[in-house]
């Protein structure tokens, strides 16, 4: 019972970080059906940008999320200015978005590596007080995450159903064309997608930090693939369904662990329990938890 | 300077360059021919190397079964990601490749005992100690440069043989691969790329040409990861990341999506841009240590892409239109 409630509540912290994370994934391909390959080291980034600002210039650590957020808004925005605005005048297909985005992510890693060297970093924060919950120990960071990124998912989720941007996104993402005659600013659509991920890269990035107590530059890389099951598990383009898969991802993940599922997967193979769900996912419903069959996939 | 003006530099890079235009050649039958965006790439490289390894200095296998068996895996594990997730579409299924590849690699990473898990074939222990290869394909290595050493004397090393042993089959493999291409059922493939329903309605069943080119490309993966651990001698998992395959993407993209000839120049720019952050020394790179080379090498990768995607798509030797579809 003890073991069920840990990992239940590890689940709930590890999902509402990957709802994050998904959903800015998620409202990428919906508007510019992009792949984003390079969502996972703009968590990263937003992580070290954080602790270059907290540590280092031993800044206010609220503050320095913001700064974070606002730079990994910033470099998305550059990008899109350079980059993707070329390659959709262009008419590029699916694989050279694929291979760019690739092609981003490889250039961040390496300047990342560069500017804030290899060495494992941590927050300016408390990682060892936890607290006893029913005998399950939960740790002080793993709450504040929790508190913050459930505000953070209501917020989102609010921002997509009432803002008038968050409402012209699922119009264009459901049907450009129609959208664009009926007077949706296209260009601005775009760019405030780009933006609300680059925010959440980075936001995402230094839960996920936080959570981990300790981070180095791979952190964001390794979990890409996570990211992309909850996306394709809550439906592929819908940013509701990406935090609920999010969420159930990560209960997924760390309940398997649990001894009644097949004497419970070995921990150093819960990213390979993400992966296998993707892959099932894939096999079984393509279309998501949310789609219809009717959608072409 | 001194490094360029080296044989030994250049020797190591035609070296690579054959290994990964093998690799390369894979995906560009998979891409080129059958339309099939194989992300996980890497993971017939690393399952036919590991296997070879495992099989030679583990069990003291033949290095010719093992080699035959591991590019039987390479071709089995292409045969059940095509036959679980092909039928998705392109976009889908490129991630579905990275996710099989991944999982291949956490086996590889995970399952001590076989592999040797994060230390590599190193902990793999064999009756002459660790990390000893077999001394077969050895012998084919040395008899070559054996027969080299009275014309070249000391610049014959292990990378020359190598290269004279890859470079063969690599031709072999481009001329089987143009052949390919010229067959009626490469030309129902590129009619399957423009448009799935014309070759449906002529009867043809195109999930099941897609799955063959993608077990072709396997194995042609499987043999670069056979030349691979005869290149390299050691394996570990990080040899295997995600990344690998794009390397083989860059070559191919740099090609022309189907140019076979392009191919070779592509390989060779590839070898020189990997050995180049390797071994050059002189400045500005001096001022970088050598994992910082490591960084800019894949910093680099990654600027080609970009840069070909956005200037060039169709590839230096490509024609344009075959590049841009979907």
């Amino acid at each position: 019972m003890t073991d069920l409630i840990q990992y239940l509540f590890n689940g709930l912290v590890a999902g509402s970080i990957f709802a994050i994370a998904a959903v800015g994934i998620s409202l990428v391909y919906s508007v510019l059906r992009l792949v984003n390959f390079a969502a996972g080291d703009f968590l990263t980034l937003g992580a070290f940008i954080t602790y270059y600002f907290s540590v280092t210039l031993e800044l206010n650590f609220v503050l320095s999320i913001l700064i974070s957020m606002l730079a990994g808004m910033g470099i998305s925005w550059f990008l899109e200015l350079v980059l993707w605005r070329k390659l959709r005048r262009n008419k590029a297909g699916t694989l050279a978005l694929f291979l760019v985005a690739t092609g981003v992510a490889l250039m961040l890693r390496p300047v990342i590596q560069y500017l804030f060297g290899t060495q494992v970093r941590k927050f300016n924060v408390d990682i060892l007080k936890t607290y006893d919950f029913f005998g399950a120990r939960i740790a002080h960071t793993q709450l504040i995450v929790l508190i913050f990124a459930t505000a953070s998912i209501i917020t989102i989720a609010l921002f997509m159903a009432k803002a008038r941007i968050g409402k012209d996104m699922r119009a264009y993402a459901n049907n450009p064309s129609l959208a664009a005659v009926s007077g949706i600013n296209v260009d601005r659509v775009v760019v405030a997608t780009w933006l609300i991920s680059g925010a959440l890269g980075s936001l995402a990035g230094v839960f996920q930090g936080l959570v981990q107590g300790q981070f180095n530059n791979a952190m964001g890389e390794s979990l890409l693939l996570s990211f992309f099951a909850a996306v394709v598990l809550g439906t592929i383009g819908d940013a509701y369904g990406a935090l609920l898969g999010g969420l159930l991802l990560g209960l997924f993940m760390e309940l398997s662990q649990l001894g009644i599922f097949f004497g419970g997967v070995p921990s150093n193979y819960k990213p390979v329990v993400a992966f296998a769900a993707l892959v099932l996912v894939l096999l079984f419903k393509p279309e998501g938890i949310f789609g219809y069959r009717a959608r072409k996939v | 300077m001194s490094v360029f003006l080296q044989p030994g530099f250049w020797v190591f890079v035609l070296a690579l360059a054959g290994i990964y235009g093998i690799f390369s050649l894979g995906l560009q039958i998979q891409y080129g021919v059958g339309g099939v965006m194989n992300f996980g790439h890497v993971g017939m490289m690393a399952i036919s190397g590991y296997t070879i390894a495992v099989l030679v200095i583990k069990y003291q296998w033949s290095f010719w079964w093992a080699a035959f068996i591991g590019v039987a895996l390479a071709a089995l594990l292409g045969a059940l990601l095509g036959l679980t997730t092909l039928r998705l579409s392109g976009d889908y299924f490129a991630i579905a490749s990275i996710a099989f590849a991944e999982i291949t690699r956490y086996w590889i990473l995970n399952s001590d005992s076989v592999t040797g898990g994060t230390q590599g074939t190193l902990a793999i222990p064999s009756e002459s100690g660790f990390s000893s290869y077999t001394t077969e394909p050895d012998v084919i290595l040395t008899w070559i440069q054996d027969r080299l050493y009275p014309l070249i004397g000391d610049e014959a090393s292990r990378d020359l043989a190598m290269v004279l042993v890859v470079w063969p089959f690599l031709f072999l493999f481009i001329w089987i691969s143009s052949r390919l291409q010229q067959t009626s059922w490469a030309r129902v493939l590129r009619a399957t790329r423009e448009d799935d329903d014309v070759p449906r309605s002529l009867g043809k069943n195109v999930f099941r040409f897609r799955l063959q080119t993608l077990i072709i490309g396997s194995v042609f993966g499987g043999i670069a990861g056979i030349f691979w651990a005869l290149q390299f001698m050691l394996l570990a998992p990080e040899d295997f990341l995600r990344i690998v395959t794009f390397y083989g993407w860059m070559i191919l993209i740099l090609a022309g999506a189907t140019r076979v000839k392009g191919l070779i120049f592509a390989s060779i720019f590839f070898g020189f841009l990997y050995g180049a952050t390797r071994f050059l020394d002189f400045w500005p790179l001096s001022l970088l240590s050598s994992p910082e080379r490591a960084y800019l090498r894949v910093f680099l990768i990654g600027l080609v892409i970009v840069l070909l995607m956005l200037k060039r798509p169709q590839g230096f030797f490509g024609k344009r239109e075959e590049m841009v579809l979907e």
